[in-house]
Order: C-alpha cells, then sequence, then structure tokens
C-alpha cells in the first residue's frame, strides 16, 4: 500500500505537503537572486522599495566583470571540447576492451570527481607554479579537464553500453573502414551521450571555485573567481544580478537539453 | 543487462582499442597523479625530511577541533539529507509523472545553478537583517534575531541545500526498483502501514540509503567554497584549513600533510561506498 500513490490515504496529504515544502526550499535561492537583482536598495533589504535595472547596468559598465566571463566561457568551451574527444576514445577502449585492469584504470579516471578539490587544487598549483603554468589559459584548462574528464567518460560510456555492436560490424561487413564506421554509425548513434558529455564538462569548468581561486592571477580571472572576490569583500546587489545571469543560462541549458533530447531520441 | 551480453562475445581486436585510452592516461597521470604525488612528498620533506608536520597535526589540540568539527558537520549535513531526502524520493518515485517531471526539474535547476549563486543567496537570507529573521520577527516568533550565518546552523543549512540532490536523485532509483506488491502484501496480511514501512519499505530502501548518505558524508568532508563563506571562525573544516594554510600561510608542509590525511580518509570512505553500491545492485538482481 505504501507504494501506491492512489492507496495512501492521510499519509499521501502529508508526503504531498512536506515534498511542496522541500520544492519551495529548493527554489528559495533561485527566485530570491532573480528577484532581488531588480531591488533598488543598495543594502539587499527585502521586499525591495522599489524595482530597478541599476545592478544590471552597474554590472555591464564595469569591463572586469565582462572579462570574467569571456574568459570563463573561453576555457570552459576548451574544457568541453578536449574532455569530449578524450573521453570518446577513453569510453571506447573502456567499454569494448577486454584487458586486465579495465576496471581499475576505470576507477583511476574517475578519481578526480571524487577526491576533495581543495586537495586537487593545491596539488596542480604547486606543480604547475614549478612549470610556468600557474595564471595561464593553457594551465585552467589542463587542471579544469581533469576535473571534467569523469563526467565527461560516465555519459559516453553509458550511451556506448547501450548500443548494438552488430550494427557496427554489419557496416565493416559492408565494405566500411573500422574508423568509417564508428565514425558515420556509432558516434551518431551516441550523439545523446556525447552531448549531455558535453554539457556537463562545460559546467564543470564553467561553475568551478576552487581550482580558479589557487589559479587565478590579476590578468587572468574566471567568473567564479570574480564572484567570489566581490564576495568576501561586501554582498553588493551587482553580485545579485551576475547570478541571475548564471540562472537565466542555466535554464536556457535545461529548455536546450530537453529540447534536443526529444528530438534526438525520435 | 544487454552490456553484459556483448562483452561475453569478445571480437579479437579489443586491445586495438587499448590505445584510446592513451590520451586520458596522459592526462590525468601527468596532471592528476604526478601533482598529488608530489604534494604527499612534500607533506614528508618539507621543511625537512620526517613525519614532523603529522605529528604536528595530529598532536595540536586547535588542529584536532578542526578535525572534529569537519566530521560533525558532515554527520549533521549527512543526517538531515537523509532525513529530508526520502520522503521527497518516496514520493517521486510514485507520483503521476506530470507531477514527478515537475518536481524533478526543479531539482536539477537547483543543482545546476552556479554554487557560488546558491551560497550568495544563502548568505543574503541568514543574515542578521535578512529575510528570515525579519519573516520570524513579524510573525513574533522571535523578538531578536537569531544568529544563522557564521555558525554550524549556516554551513547545515547550505550544506543540506547543495547535497539534497545527490541523495534524492539515487534514492528515487532504489525506490522505484521494490515491488509495490510486497507492501500489498504486507497489508493483506493484516501489517500496519506503520509496520509495513518499518519492517518492508525502510529495509528494503537502506542500500540506497546507505550509498546515498555515505557519498553525501564523503563530499562533505572535503568541501571547502560552502563552509567558507556560511560558517563562522570557529567552526572551520579541514578544507578551508588547507586552504588557509598554503594561501596565507605558505605552510605547504602543514597544508599537504592535511590535505594527505583528507585523502586517505575520502578513498578509504569511497571504497566502503562502492562495495555498498556493489552489494546494492547485486541484491537489487537477485
Amino acid at each position: 500500500m505504501l507504494l501506491d500513490y492512489d492507496r495512501l490515504g492521510w499519509l499521501k496529504v502529508a508526503l504531498l505537503g512536506f515534498t511542496t515544502l522541500v520544492a519551495a526550499f529548493l527554489l528559495l535561492p533561485v527566485v530570491f537572486i532573480v528577484l532581488l537583482s531588480f531591488g533598488s536598495s543598495r543594502w539587499l533589504a527585502f521586499p525591495p522599495p522599489g524595482w530597478t535595472l541599476k545592478w544590471y547596468e552597474e554590472l555591464f559598465a564595469d569591463p572586469s566583470w565582462i572579462e570574467a566571463a569571456l574568459t570563463s566561457a573561453r576555457i570552459a568551451t576548451m574544457t568541453a571540447i578536449l574532455a569530449v574527444a578524450i573521453g570518446v576514445l577513453a569510453s571506447f577502449a573502456l567499454v569494448r576492451g577486454d584487458f586486465r585492469g579495465r576496471a581499475i584504470l576505470r576507477g583511476l579516471l574517475l578519481t578526480p570527481m571524487v577526491l576533495p578539490v581543495v586537495v586537487f587544487a593545491i596539488a596542480v598549483y604547486a606543480f604547475f607554479l614549478r612549470l610556468g603554468l600557474g595564471g595561464t589559459t593553457a594551465g585552467f584548462v589542463l587542471a579544469h579537464t581533469v576535473l571534467a574528464l569523469p563526467f565527461a567518460i560516465i555519459p559516453i560510456a553509458t550511451a556506448l553500453e547501450g548500443f548494438d555492436k552488430s550494427i557496427e560490424d554489419a557496416a565493416i561487413v559492408c565494405g566500411a573502414s573500422p574508423f568509417q564506421a564508428k565514425l558515420r554509425i556509432t558516434l551518431p548513434s551516441i550523439r545523446i551521450g556525447i552531448f549531455s558529455a558535453a554539457i556537463f564538462s562545460f559546467l564543470a569548468s564553467w561553475d568551478e571555485v576552487v581550482v580558479a581561486i589557487f589559479m587565478a592571477s590579476p590578468t587572468l580571472q574566471t567568473l567564479p573567481v570574480k564572484i567570489w572576490g566581490s564576495l568576501r569583500s561586501d554582498l553588493t546587489p551587482v553580485i545579485a544580478a551576475a547570478s541571475s545571469l548564471l540562472v537565466a543560462l542555466t535554464v536556457g541549458l535545461m529548455v536546450v537539453t530537453a529540447l534536443l533530447r526529444r528530438k534526438l531520441q525520435t | 543487462m544487454p552490456v553484459q551480453a556483448q562483452q561475453g562475445i569478445a571480437s579479437p581486436r579489443t586491445s586495438a582499442g587499448l590505445g584510446g585510452l592513451a590520451p586520458a592516461l596522459i592526462l590525468i597521470g601527468l596532471f592528476f597523479v604526478v601533482p598529488v604525488l608530489a604534494l604527499l612528498l612534500r607533506s614528508v620533506t618539507d621543511p625537512v625530511a620526517g613525519l614532523q608536520n603529522y605529528a604536528a597535526l595530529l598532536g595540536d589540540g586547535t588542529y584536532a577541533r578542526v578535525f572534529f568539527n569537519t566530521f560533525l558537520v558532515a554527520f549533521v549535513v549527512t543526517i538531515v539529507t537523509v532525513l529530508v531526502a526520502f520522503p521527497v524520493a518516496w514520493m517521486l518515485a510514485i507520483m503521476p509523472p506530470a507531477l514527478a517531471s515537475l518536481l524533478f526539474s526543479i531539482i536539477i535547476l537547483s543543482m545546476w545553478t552556479n554554487l557560488l549563486t546558491r551560497t550568495y543567496a544563502w548568505m543574503v537570507l541568514l543574515q542578521r537583517t535578512g529575510v528570515i529573521n525579519r519573516a520570524l520577527m513579524s510573525v513574533g516568533i522571535i523578538d531578536q534575531p537569531l544568529p544563522l550565518i557564521n555558525n554550524l546552523t549556516g554551513v547545515t543549512i547550505g550544506m543540506v541545500y547543495i547535497m539534497l540532490p545527490f541523495m534524492i536523485l539515487p534514492l528515487v532509483g532504489t525506490l522505484r526498483a521494490i515491488d509495490p506488491m510486497t507492501l500489498r502484501a504486507a497489508a493483506l496480511c493484516g501489517a500496519s502501514p506503520f509496520a509495513a514501512f518499518l519492517r518492508i519499505l525502510l529495509p528494503l530502501s537502506l542500500p540506497g540509503i546507505a550509498a546515498g548518505g555515505l557519498m553525501v558524508f564523503v563530499m562533505s568532508l572535503g568541501y571547502f567554497v560552502t563552509p567558507a563563506l556560511l560558517g563562522g571562525t570557529s567552526n572551520m573544516m579541514l578544507a578551508e584549513m588547507i586552504a588557509q594554510m598554503i594561501q596565507s600561510l605558505l605552510n605547504w608542509g602543514l597544508g599537504s600533510a592535511a590535505a594527505f590525511i583528507l585523502l586517505v580518509v575520502t578513498m578509504a570512505l569511497y571504497a566502503l561506498q562502492l562495495r555498498l553500491v556493489g552489494n546494492s545492485r547485486a541484491t537489487g538482481a537477485a
């Protein structure tokens, strides 16, 4: 009875009530920040005494915000491309390969997801200082690709596991080279996995704070580093405006994902 | 699973695919394994060779407090997350699809929103003159603002908020895998809803709760951003201490030793979690 939605009785009311509260809790900060960004109070009074767009004006008038956002976009795009390319190659080996130590290698490649970021951050910071990669775009991209790789491998490998290899073999029987068959048959079939991998690895870099805090230099800082710096000095509503744009981006990504998934699946 | 069947008929050129792992292994080897090993080496050589960094960390009351705080926060966050996530996952597993997909969207929205954005929102919401304190005061529940930030309460609220999706989503899978018939059978045999919950639903979902809870615990142990922004100086956590040792104090020896301790604890718990997940999959298939 406990798993029959229509036969829960009074318990359903209680559980639904609680679930609604949790949903409100999950929505609260997101909705709040967007409302706050249009509020006229510099001291973040809520509900705001009036509505305004001045925090957005301030945000767009400050070149350091724009530059940080562009830096983040550049690094996240390169990270996503690199992580997906490496992830596709690795997934083929991990899913199709039949060699000893496969499970261990898979575990190794997924470890960056589990190890506390702060440990990796100081390790790679020290290492890159020595190599002269600290504070460079290349350093950012390499460190972020390490962190993004698990998020690329998991969806691609999952998609590949669900793909029937005999279709690829059939193409080879019909005269395609193994490479052609993979490129023209297999990759298009696992495109949902590849697409998810691209989104996840982009977000892994775009939202990454800890490595970025260590790695950033006065001339090269990503958006999260810029927000982090502003958060530590004051709670200016300009952060709310920047945050709302990030929320808009998230919603946009969710909609695009949902639409593409629907389109790709048919 | 079709996966196993596919791997069963291994084609002869499987080892040829090994070359595909090369870029990934070079990346992880050079920019992950080597830096982490170099850091560990530094923990026993900086400033001089020996275990003095570990002795200092484990022998000092200040550091012991940080370790204690780290485990305390992770423990509290895990308990609260499990208690809040379970009823939600339960509803999600059985509610009509339209309602469930609405709830899923809310969870994904909160999960995909920038981490700093979410933490910033909580900083503003929880401050002395923040919305929550004002609301509570205007309703008359309190007449002095509650200290909700820069303490354990603030960290717990902020962390539970971040961890909830990581607990809810896998739990839904566990709960959906339970056959509703087992509960109908219990009801037919005269079990009260309470007894059915305690003797059937809870035990059957325990592997999922344990695996998810352990994951939340492990993630909380090493969390940096939220505790640093919502916590106070008196309840600093390990990750923040490590960052401070390196960034402000430039004490690489001590910082890397603390990082190594965090690494060992995390990896040990992660191995335990993998075994739990493995076991729950095994029982799920049986």
